[in-house]
């Protein structure tokens, strides 16, 4: 049996678990045990859209980016990751098509501007748009902000690389086990049990199960107002490179990118329709409705074959925000919420979480993000995100 | 969206048989075959079949594939779309089809999934070099479209579909340079083997591929001996120069839209790849999914076939059609099938079923 005496025990085996092992391991906590209920990056971080971007309109979500691009610049170099991350800076639009929509981008650019001013987000007309991607339909399309120093890179490798860093410092790292139960003793976390019946003993438990973040959270008695909200992702063959940077629209809810292997990835999310429970099985419907909206965005696509599809689930709270840091229960953190925009900070986060549960003062100020807010009523809608 | 009582996908033996099987005893049947034309792997099968009467043993696979597309077109509950693909099966009983490059949805009460099995590769460098074939593609080449696939072959495998693709080689007069087996006896009937080593053909058995080479296509393979605990020996490399690799290594179920559809399924060796729990009906996990042929066990025509109307029959019956016939029919199914497993053959078959079979 393997050693059941931990001193902190992660739940979830995505971006945010595997980052915040690493860091933990490497801010000199001996004991780490991260446990995951299937395989390693199975949850939402390996069904992302994994892009990476500047361009969010709230302080906080700007301030946590801007240093999750330069962290994702090296991580190769951090993690020694000889397999890459296939991380592709080429650059990340987001197009309008509404007054308000430009309106919105105008006041964003500015704080962007304002909180880092190295922040390379600009503002593009129709024509600057045609210009950089003419294969693009800007039929309605006002204009849009690009970064070229956004981009996207593979949420599995992150995944991996942070994994395989962790394990060289010592990480006890178990996938197909599933925490069942948390227990606490006054107020405190003492233990978690996983689904093999093991009791492994600990004082701090930090919960980075995505989606299932409430159920978790529930287990240590900690309720949080977090659901499952399902989007759809479908995939191309592969075709030879046309589409250098990842491109955003807020309208019709759809995302796509193309990978450096030449397949695109094509999203579509739709919360109206679309279900709020654990449910990652797809539907025609979706690919009935990516079609459409693909051909529309790019009307050569009209004969390009789709391989495959899947599913995946944000993490969604009140206002579209992460919850993150201490809770009632001593010992007991969360990092979870994410919504659609967690991946690329999974290696910010996982060094922030570090910070906290070792008693050090993060490197950004993530107080705003507590689970607090909530019953104070200080919740910090993000306007940039699906 | 058109709606049928029962989808029976794959036009095979087995799925052939599941339709006219659940179309006779009543229900509306849509059989939906991803070819221009039914029957499987039937028709590039020109040699004649073993086996009892009932499966139309002496008969040629290509002729078994055209009695049962007439009996099929003589139902008029069957509806055959050809050259229609099966794209997905969603959690509302529809299923996605893509034909003539459109697509199109369909939605059935129950599903056959008769979708056969795909050939296996082995991994070795340059195995993707121009030249490299499965040996069934070979097959189809030649008896389906009449194309000479090569000059000379090496063929990698000593199992029926090597030997009797070897031996059609020889009927379209390309040279067979050898048969290599990694096993250290011929996995296939000796009736086969006799005839292609006394058209001169050397099988080797316990031999293996290193590798192809060639410039921009196949131009010879290298090939070595395994010892006793299948580690090649170094030292013991042939080279055989030909313009072609034929890999007959065998067969793995396709169940992607078994797995799509949520069905149990397990790795179990004997039936060749991952297949899914079923009921003796040959119903999956999930109700109203039926599983018959290669899909649920890579096994034979014969058995497809009666496998195909046990799964038809208990279709039809689960949607309420079910006279003073189905009783007999489906018992005689049974025992047609534990007859056909009965032999040394049938051993690993029936040791994969205890696996399965729930
Ligand atoms: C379709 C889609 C597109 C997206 N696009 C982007 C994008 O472009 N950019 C971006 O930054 N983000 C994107 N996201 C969001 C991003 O994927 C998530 O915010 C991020 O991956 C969350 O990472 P995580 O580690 O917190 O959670 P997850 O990756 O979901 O990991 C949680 C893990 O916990 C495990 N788990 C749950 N319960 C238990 C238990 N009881 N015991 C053990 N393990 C458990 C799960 O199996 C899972 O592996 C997208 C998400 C989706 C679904
Ligand atoms: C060389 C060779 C010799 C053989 N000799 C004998 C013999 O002598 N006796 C014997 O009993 N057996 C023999 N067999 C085995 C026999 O051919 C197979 O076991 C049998 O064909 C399996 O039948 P099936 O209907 O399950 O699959 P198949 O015959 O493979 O039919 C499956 C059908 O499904 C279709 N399909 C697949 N996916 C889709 C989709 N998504 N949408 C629509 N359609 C789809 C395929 O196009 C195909 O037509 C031989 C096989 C080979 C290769």
């Amino acid at each position: 049996m393997a050693n059941n005496m931990a001193d902190a025990v992660i739940i979830g085996g995505g971006v945010h678990g595997c980052a915040t092992a690493y860091y933990l391991a490497k801010a000199g906590c001996k004991r780490v045990v991260l446990l995951e209920k299937g395989y390693l990056a199975s949850g939402g971080t390996g069904r992302s859209g994994a892009g990476i971007r500047h361009q969010f309109g709230t302080e906080i979500n700007i301030r946590l980016s801007s240093a999750a691009v330069r962290m994702m610049e090296n991580l190769e170099q951090e993690l020694e990751y000889p397999r890459g991350i296939s991380l592709m800076q080429k650059g990340y639009l987001i197009i309008a098509y509404t007054e308000t929509q430009m309106e919105q981008f105008a006041k964003n650019v500015q704080l962007q501007r304002e909180i880092d001013p190295e922040n390379l987000t600009e503002i593009l007309t129709t024509e600057e748009i045609n210009r950089k991607l003419p294969f693009l339909n800007v039929e309605g399309v006002l204009g849009g902000t690009f970064n070229r120093r956004d981009g996207h890179a593979n949420p599995f490798h992150v995944v991996q690389a942070f994994a395989e860093a962790a394990k060289r410092l010592g990480v006890d790292i178990r996938t197909f086990t599933e925490v069942v139960d948390i227990r606490t003793d006054q107020g405190k976390v003492t233990a978690v049990v996983t689904d093999k019946g093991e009791v492994i003993q600990t004082p701090v438990v930090v919960n980075c199960a995505g989606p299932h973040g409430a159920v978790v959270s529930k287990m240590a008695g900690v309720d949080i107002p977090l659901y499952p909200q399902r989007h759809q992702v479908a995939v191309t063959e592969p075709l030879e490179m046309f589409l250098p940077c990842m491109v955003l629209d807020f309208t019709h809810g759809t995302w796509f990118k193309q990978t450096p292997d030449g397949s695109l990835i094509l999203g579509v999310g739709d919360p109206e329709h679309e279900v709020k429970e654990i449910n990652q099985r797809c539907t025609w419907e979706f690919m009935k409705d990516v079609a459409e909206k693909m051909v529309f965005h790019i009307p050569r696509l009209k004969d390009v074959v789709v391989v495959r599809q899947w599913a995946g689930l944000y993490d969604m709270t009140p206002d579209s925000q992460a919850i993150l840091g201490a809770t009632p229960v001593e010992g007991f953190y969360l990092d979870v919420g994410w919504s659609g925009h967690g991946f690329q900070l999974g290696p910010i986060v996982g060094k922030i979480m570090a910070e906290l549960i070792s008693g050090q003062k993060p490197c950004i100020d993530v107080s705003c993000m507590s689970l607090e807010r909530f019953e104070k009523g200080e919740l910090i809608p993000e306007p940039n995100c699906v | 969206m058109l709606s049928y009582e029962i989808a029976v996908i794959g036009g095979g033996p087995a799925g052939l048989c599941a339709a006219i099987s659940a179309a006779a005893a009543g229900a509306s049947v849509a059989l939906i075959e991803k070819d221009r034309h039914l029957g499987g792997q039937l028709v590039k099968q020109t040699h004649m079949f073993f086996g009892s009467k009932a499966q139309f043993a002496s008969t040629r696979g290509i002729d078994i594939a055209d009695i049962l597309s007439r009996q099929c077109e003589e139902l008029k509950n069957i509806t055959v779309l050809l050259g229609a693909t099966v794209l997905g099966y969603y959690d509302d009983q529809v299923l996605t089809i893509e034909q003539d490059n459109k697509v199109q949805r369909v939605k059935a009460d129950c599903l056959v999934v008769a979708t056969g099995a795909s050939e296996k590769v082995l991994p070795f460098p340059n195995n993707d070099l121009p030249g490299i074939y499965g040996a069934g593609a070979v097959q189809t080449l030649m008896n389906v479209y009449g194309v000479k696939p090569a000059d000379r072959v090496l063929m990698v495998g000593a199992g029926n579909i090597g030997l009797i693709v070897s031996y059609q080689l020889l009927q379209a007069h390309v040279k067979v340079a050898g048969i290599i087996e990694a096993a250290k006896h011929i996995g296939g009937y000796l009736v086969h083997a006799s005839k292609i080593r006394r058209a001169g053909v050397p099988i080797m058995t316990g031999y293996t591929i290193k590798k192809a080479y060639g410039e921009r296509k196949v131009e010879g393979a290298i090939v070595w001996q395994l010892d006793d605990r299948w580690q090649p020996i170094p030292g013991t490399e042939l080279d055989i120069p030909v313009d072609a690799v034929c890999l007959a290594v065998g067969l793995t179920p396709m169940g992607e839209l078994l797995w799509q559809a949520g069905c149990q399924m397990i790795y179990v060796p004997q039936l060749g790849g991952h297949v899914p729990f079923r009921k003796a009906t040959l119903e999956t996990t999930v109700p109203g999914i039926y599983v018959a042929g290669d899909v649920a066990g890579v096994e034979e025509a014969s058995s497809a076939m009666v496998e195909g109307r046990l799964a038809g029959l208990a279709a039809a019956r689960r949607l309420g059609y079910h006279n003073a016939d189905w009783e007999n029919k489906y018992q005689d199914a049974l025992q047609q099938l534990m007859a056909l497993r009965s032999g040394p053959v049938g051993e690993k078959i029936c040791s994969g079923l205890k696996c399965v079979v729930v």
